[in-house]
């Protein structure tokens, strides 16, 4: 497949060249002491007083020497390892809303622990998601059980590699225990890392985060998997034009290289983005906007020159309910994304600008995943395909529909949507008119209406639960 | 008329108009408070409607802000009753862990525009260094900021560390931020929750004066 380009070659040097400009003139605010000291040690101009980093070229085109193409996700079950670039996008939940839309009132309220033992379940068994990002916070998490309380529900439930951040370095490392405890010893889990950690270590414009940046930094040392998004708001936090933020955007991505390589070369990492233009009718955040898939695609083409997988938080949406705005803010921008070949769609389940996970976009999320990943396998041109043979055998006025050619084909050509509705008006009608939400949240009701057969064992259950005292149940509970 | 063209030079954000205007105004003899009423804090209030009725946009609002306060400045220390502790004060910042304060600068210039006086202590602040501030300042508000839903914990760790010192009595304090509620707000023992700058410079503005006194119930 081609992909959609939006730059020629020498406007894609320029972003380049315009980025190791700022980096070099403008550079960073490092508010982190440890990441100071890297980019002293390797060649930056660092003022320690004033916490400001200078890049000069030579340190950013040395760095990227050391990048790598490819970025993998390990899961519990190897079956779910999922490595990027690939012939499919990666699809991912979106993390850390603090609310939910509860399934039985349709209401808004804080979510629990219980809810993302059920939204794991969920995203186990859809087979358009590859990876649990864990999508709500635990507002019942018992005092100084934070992270524990979102990584334990996730892990117990969901067999696919699990992502998400933690906000201080004790939480990071009671996640870690936990990692090793399910692994069956430290060892084994280092083989197989299925805790996957994402931050946004740089706040733009250009400063580096305190306690984000700490986790980064200890993550590569340990060489566990970790990688970073970049978040920029046009008219906020950077220029209010695509091209002003694109390369803000690139010189921060290119920083946060920069520090990776420093510290592990080598170290795989995904060009991740969330740029966006907020509305300056009210300041609001605008996830949804086109601007934000076009933004995306012009990062994604930067990510081909410098040879990393691309994607992003991609696919959001600023609708509070699963209607029509949340349909085409996630179709659209990750249509174009796709089109432009990025790899990852942080873009599962949640409404709001990333405040409410909702089951019934969840399942709709599965469905636009599964026909992107339709469109990326694309199609399969060769000369058998092109079926001279069977046009000559049926000649002009057959039928294709008995064919054994068709009937090998059938299920896999086309994807066969659970939620789209292909009846007759009248049918339709018959069944009370369901709306695609309806429909959605009857497939989440039959998924978690059965007992979650992934569910850690209750030997390993019994060895966390007697680990760390206290713990939330983390069972997958569902009932409407 | 002056008061006009002061209230035209806010519209239109021109901080160097404003400046002048307030200038000559003053120059004419009007006293301080009616140039503040009539020309400054009408010419913010017309913005603010605008802006309510989505006829502009928030840079103009900001810059609107800044030109009521290049005015304000020659004003402020004209006004006969004004004493700092009679106008209230407000300190506020975005949370340890948390380095956003886009929301922040926002609330603080349209807050501002109510003459309060704000301090404000930007990003990455500390229970500590709220708790100190909040000591030494003794303001009437503390408003605190947090984006991500990783820092906005800290807020109960600011309002504990208050209650510890004995300095939460009698403050009010003020949450915002996107993953904020009013729920949070409540179980974190926050006294007010406000959804955007325009609910929180509302609120300052209709109930100062009863905040400063300690009289009336707040509204």
């Amino acid at each position: 497949m081609e992909f959609t380009k939006l730059f020629s070659q020498s406007e894609v040097e320029r972003v380049h060249e315009a980025s190791l400009e700022i980096l070099e003139n403008v550079g960073m605010l490092v508010r982190n002491e440890k990441a100071l000291q890297i980019f002293a040690k390797n060649g930056c101009q660092v003022d320690m007083e004033t916490m400001m980093v200078k890049f000069p070229r030579d340190v950013v085109e040395n760095a990227r020497k050391s990048f790598v193409p490819t970025y993998t996700f390990t899961a519990q079950d190897p079956k779910f390892d999922v490595t990027m670039p690939g012939d499919r996008p990666i699809v991912v939940t979106g993390s850390s809303a603090p609310n939910i839309i509860d399934p039985k009132t349709g209401e808004e309220r804080r979510a629990t622990s219980d809810d993302i033992a059920n939204i794991a379940y969920l995203i186990n068994e859809l087979p358009g998601f590859d990876v649990f990002s864990i999508s709500t916070l635990a507002d019942d998490a018992p005092e100084g059980q934070f992270s524990l309380s979102r990584f334990y529900p996730a892990l117990k439930n969901c067999k696919k590699p699990v992502r998400s951040n933690t906000p201080n370095m004790d939480d990071l490392k009671a996640v870690l225990e936990l990692g090793a405890l399910v692994a069956g010893g430290e060892d084994e889990y280092r083989k197989r890392p299925f805790i996957n950690h994402h931050y946004c270590p740089v706040v733009s414009p250009l400063t580096f985060d305190v306690e984000s940046t700490e986790a980064v930094i200890y993550l590569l040392e340990q060489g566990l998997p970790v990688y970073g998004t970049i978040v920029p708001n046009a008219g906020m936090t950077s220029p209010l034009s695509l091209m002003g933020t694109l390369t803000l955007g690139n010189a921060e991505f290119l920083g946060l290289a920069t520090l990776t390589q420093m510290i592990r070369p080598g170290a795989p990492m995904i060009y991740a983005v969330l740029s966006t233009v907020a509305d300056m009718r009210t300041g609001a955040y605008a996830p949804g906007a086109i601007e934000t898939g076009m933004l995306q695609m012009a990062h994604t083409e930067m990510a081909r020159y410098y040879n990393v997988p691309s994607g992003g938080y991609i696919g959001l949406t600023n609708a509070h309910s699963n209607d029509a705005q949340s349909g085409y803010e996630t179709g659209m921008n990750t249509t174009g994304a796709l089109l432009a070949g990025a790899d990852l769609f942080n873009m599962g389940g949640l409404l709001g600008s990333l405040m409410a996970f909702d089951f019934g976009k969840a399942v709709i999320d599965n469905e636009i995943a599964l026909m992107l990943k339709r469109m990326k396998k694309g199609f399969e041109y060769s000369e058998e395909n092109l079926c001279l043979d069977l046009i000559a055998k049926v000649g002009p006025g057959g039928s294709y529909m008995d064919l054994d050619h068709t009937m090998k084909n059938m299920r896999t050509i086309a994807v066969l949507p659970k939620v789209a509705t292909r009846e007759m008006r009248r049918r339709w009608e018959d069944q009370g008119k369901p709306d695609a939400h309806s429909r959605a949240m009857k497939e989440a009701n039959k998924i978690l209406s059965k007992p979650n057969k992934s569910r850690f064992s209750d030997e390993l259950d019994a060895k966390v639960r007697g680990h760390f005292k206290g713990l939330v149940a983390g069972d997958a509970k569902w009932s409407l | 008329m002056i008061f006009r063209s002061i209230i035209k030079s806010i519209a239109t954000g021109d901080a160097e108009q404003s400046l002048l205007l307030t200038k000559r105004a003053l120059a004419q003899g009007f006293p301080a408070e009616s140039v503040l009423e009539k020309g400054l804090i009408a010419g913010m209030d017309r913005v603010a409607e605008k802006f309510r009725e989505q006829r502009v946009m928030v840079p103009e609002v900001l810059m609107a802000s800044r030109a009521m306060h290049a005015g304000l400045s020659l004003v402020e220390p004209l006004l006969e009753n004004f004493e700092k502790k009679s106008t209230g004060k407000i300190v506020m910042g975005t949370v340890a862990g948390d380095l956003h304060d886009i929301g922040l600068s926002l609330v603080k210039m349209l807050v501002m525009s109510t003459g309060v006086e704000i301090i404000n202590l930007g990003v990455d602040v500390t229970p500590k260094k709220f708790a100190s501030v909040v000591r030494k300042e003794k303001p009437q508000i503390l408003m605190m900021s947090a984006l991500l839903t990783t820092t906005m914990t800290v807020m109960k760790e600011v309002i504990d560390e208050l209650e510890s010192l004995g300095l939460r009595k009698n403050l009010i304090v003020i949450v915002g931020g996107a993953p904020i509620n009013d729920g949070y707000a409540k179980r974190i023992g926050a006294d007010y929750y406000f959804e955007d700058a325009f609910e929180a410079r509302a609120f300052i503005d209709e109930n100062l004066t009863k905040i400063i006194t300690k009289k009336g119930r707040l509204n």
